[in-house]
């Protein structure tokens, strides 16, 4: 959008304005921004809508310190524990990375459990976000992945007989379980294989797909909306209005004198006959 | 409400397909109706096209088809090869060799000596306890039937016992205690004079190699483990956590 300005302008404000108008004519960035951005929230919006932005900038920490940890680090067996020691103890500011690293993938856990909760407790995984639900289930699945895969790459006794411990776990689900496990392991025991491949999947392969599901979830999110807190005077109404037209559907359905047709499950549209909806 | 337009949406939808359909019965034209008009038009009707057609392959549709066909298998050809490459060796089982671990000597009668052996990873703590009472030896594998951490021998107790989860076995590998659904697994094992077998297990005679008729020079092999349930029949080995006997059995048909 350009405006006519008269006058001076100051040369640094002007030359940024043009800068925006010129990505913007070629990108429609600005308008695109503007639809994830700026978006009208429901009344009672609350801190408990901020639990997944919360996840997400943490898997952003996650992300940070591991690009700079996995400079450091070396994925052999032989001299994997060594590196982490290195990483702690000599490397300037190693502990810390490290334990932002560490304690970062704990509280993503939390947080992401607590994510969770709050989308059941509210109600907002039903229609017409469930595709928001699974897209964020599909994120779960990956964030507990990734704590299994990171916890084995310290590689001290603790890290490798629990790491061993979960793989077996994964062996004894029924018919298909044993492959898993192999596949996991890298074999049928637990050796040096393990280790690198465990290395790509944490630091490669799964990051990919939560980078992936994120951005699906954050468009769902932006196309459909903050979900209106339970306690919303709007949704309550809308939800009796329903719960109405419903109630009348089946009663007019039903006999006279007959028990009347039990309630439809949630989320069926409740059937209108065709006089009526002329 | 959302019922109430979808449904004045649907009929709304529906009368539209039925005038459509009359339309299409009546010849698609107006001036066609009986009766009517039938001297020279200005508007000639177009001859009928075949693109109309939906069953017609124009050349764009059999373009697009070409190219969804060989985007799939060029993506195959990647796709195949690199999951078969992260996939395939896992899940062949691990190759064991029949191994010379010394003289009967070595391992004196009424002990169980501990034996560590070459494993997959150094890390990986895998030990044999070679129990040689009651005029047989029989080698015991290190690995919990669990969840496979590594199960220390006690001499005194004559037990075995997993640190991870408490499970306990007896002097024979046999489960005493705690949550493992199977024995100790084993390993085969021979005592050989020469290339001569001087006794082998397992076999249905007894669950160990009879140390009666070998000399204390005859030398001990170790070869393939196998897994037991607890009456010390002689199944296939199995991972750790699968139970070998019962119900519970039919859940790993493949193992």
């Amino acid at each position: 959008m350009t405006v006519k300005r008269i006058g001076r302008q100051n040369p640094a404000v002007q030359g940024t304005e043009e800068l925006v108008d010129y990505v913007d004519e070629r990108t429609g960035l600005n308008f695109g921004l503007r639809w994830f951005l700026f978006r009208n929230v429901p009344r009672g919006t609350s801190w408990f809508q901020t639990l997944g932005f919360t996840a997400m900038a943490l898997f952003g920490l996650q992300a940070i310190t591991g690009i700079i940890l996995a400079m450091y680090y070396k994925p052999d067996p032989s001299v994997a524990h060594q590196s982490i020691v290195n990483i702690t103890d000599h490397v300037t500011w190693g502990w810390l990375v490290r334990g932002m690293h560490k304690w970062g993938a704990s509280a993503m856990i939390v947080v992401v459990f607590l994510h969770m909760g709050r989308v059941f407790f509210f109600g907002s995984y039903k229609y017409p976000r469930e595709l928001t639900w699974l897209t964020g289930a599909t994120l779960l699945i990956l964030t507990m992945f990734m704590g299994l895969t990171g916890y084995l790459l310290v590689w001290d006794q603790r890290a490798y007989w629990a790491t061993v411990v979960a793989t077996n776990i994964t062996s004894t689900a029924p018919i298909i379980g044993p492959y898993i496990g192999d596949i996991l392991r890298g074999g049928p025991e637990f050796g040096p294989d393990t280790l690198s491949r465990f290395y790509s999947i944490h630091m490669l392969l799964i990051p990919i797909g939560i980078a992936t599901f994120i951005v699906i979830h954050l468009y769902l999110i932006t196309k459909l909306g903050i979900a209106e807190p339970p306690w919303s005077k709007r949704r309550l109404a809308a939800e009796r209005a329903e719960e109405e037209e419903r109630r009348r559907a089946a009663h007019e359905r039903a006999p006279r004198g007959r028990i009347a047709v039990p309630p439809s499950e949630p989320g069926v549209p409740a059937p209108v006959r065709m006089e009526q909806a002329e | 409400m959302p019922h109430g337009t979808d449904a004045s949406d649907a009929v709304r939808e529906e009368a539209r397909l039925a005038d459509e359909i009359q339309d299409g019965a009546n010849g698609g034209t107006p001036e066609e109706a009986p009766g009517s008009y039938t001297g020279p038009r200005a508007y000639e009707a177009p001859p009928p096209d075949e693109h109309d057609d939906p069953e017609f392959i124009t050349r764009t549709r059999f373009l697009t088809n070409v190219a969804l066909v060989s985007g799939g298998v060029l993506t195959a050809a990647i796709l195949v090869p690199v999951i078969g490459f992260a996939v395939a060796p896992t899940v062949q089982s691990e190759k064991f060799r029949w191994v010379d671990i010394g003289p009967l000597s070595t391992f004196p009668s009424g002990q169980t000596t501990s034996l560590a052996v070459s494993g997959p990873d150094p890390e990986a703590d895998r030990r044999i306890f070679l129990r040689n009472r009651d005029g047989m030896i029989i080698p015991i594998w290190n690995r919990c039937a669990h969840l496979g951490c590594p199960v220390a021998y006690s001499a005194g107790g004559d037990n075995y016992v997993c640190p991870c989860h408490g499970g306990a076995y007896n002097s024979l590998g046999l489960v005493v205690a705690g949550p493992p659904p199977r024995p100790l697994d084993r390993l085969a094992v021979r005592i050989v004079r020469g290339k001569t077998v001087v006794s082998e297990s397992p076999t249905s005679a007894s669950p160990g190699a009879p140390t009666r008729h070998a000399k204390p020079t005859d030398h001990i092999l170790l070869g393939r483990p196998y897994s037991i349930d607890a009456q010390q029949q002689v199944f296939k080995l199995h991972p750790p956590g699968e139970p070998v006997t019962g119900i519970l059995a039919n859940l790993y048909p493949f193992t």
